[in-house]
């Protein structure tokens, strides 16, 4: 999984009440309100996960919104995303078991299918605890941390997040 | 979109973005998220409306798969392999997996032997084996 720091900008929407403030208690607003917003967006198709605000870079000059009274703040910062890219080499840990594949879950990527058919020699062996079992008797079962490389993914808008396909189809991949 | 069908990060074939953005390592990552959690907390009587879970789910990975934990060990990790012809991508790849071998390197990030670059293995063995030394004295 690869983090990457980008600086983008963002206004951020501070109502007259807050306005009340001066200097620092006003930048302070603007960061609250920005970490919230950056925290309530989850992720976004070009960008990947948004996961932290590493730094405030630079706050523009407030315009004011119509009839609200509302002030719009241009505002540059940094922060962490990360984002899936095909072909890459990941590591997560086996949530769910069903026949036809397992569902793994990775950092902040929570929706990683594994088909049985890119799993190798593994078969599935049902029972209370269904686990996935090859003929060197290893085993994939829940909280198995695996590593496997990822060969597509798409973005869902609705639910805000990454899709990702896995496959285990090479050398040093599967269950670690 | 004809983006996403090119792309192929074993090839080092991923968007403009990923190669010019600066890239970061699990255990870069983790001291970063760590410091800002307490910032956070101090920030505000509540902050779990700027802590999200993306955030907490992406802290709990990179503790758990970071090989170095301290922040010498980290700057060092980052310096050796910076000293090999590397794009960013590839050295958090490679900090991240800690291949042990030159062949489970190359399968980790084929790249590094592709497109015409002289990665041979003696230098891909001699960085593994400086990286394994940080893991022995950290």
């Amino acid at each position: 999984m690869v983090f990457f720091e980008v600086e983008m900008q963002w206004n951020v929407l501070i109502s007259p009440t807050e306005l009340d403030a001066k200097g620092l208690l006003l930048q302070k607003a603007i960061i609250v309100r920005l970490m919230e917003e950056f925290a309530s967006r989850k992720a976004s198709k070009e960008h990947g996960y948004y996961v932290a605000v590493t730094s405030l870079n630079s706050i523009g000059e407030g315009k004011v919104r119509g009839l609200t009274g509302d002030v719009l703040f241009p505002v540059t910062f940094s922060c962490l995303t990360q984002k899936p890219a095909k072909g890459e080499i990941l590591q997560g840990s086996v949530e769910k078991i069903l026949k036809h594949g397992i569902f793994l879950k990775s950092g902040p990527m929570e929706s990683i299918f594994l088909p049985e058919k890119m799993m190798k020699d593994y078969h599935y062996v049902a029972g209370e605890n269904p686990v996935f079992l090859n003929d060197k008797h290893s085993k994939l079962e829940k909280d198995t941390i695996v590593r496997f490389k990822v060969l597509g993914f798409k973005w869902l808008e609705y639910d805000r997040q990454f899709q990702l396909l896995a496959t285990l189809a090479g050398d040093f991949l599967g269950p670690i | 979109m004809s983006g996403e069908e090119e792309e192929n990060a074993a090839e080092l074939k991923i968007g403009e973005e990923f190669l010019k953005a600066k890239c970061l390592m699990n255990c870069e990552v983790a001291l970063i998220l760590d410091r800002k959690y307490e910032q956070l907390q101090q920030l505000s009587d509540d902050p779990t409306n700027q802590i999200s879970q993306v955030f907490e789910k992406s802290m709990q990975y990179v503790k758990r798969f970071s090989r170095y934990k301290n922040q010498d060990a980290v700057r060092q990790v980052r310096e050796i392999l910076s000293r090999y012809r590397l794009a960013e991508f590839e050295l958090c790849v490679l900090g991240n997996l800690c291949p042990e071998t030159v062949e489970e390197a190359i399968a980790m990030v084929p790249s590094i032997k592709s497109k015409g670059r002289i990665h041979e293995d003696d230098a891909i063995e001699k960085m593994l084996n400086d990286l394994s030394l940080i893991k022995k004295f950290e």
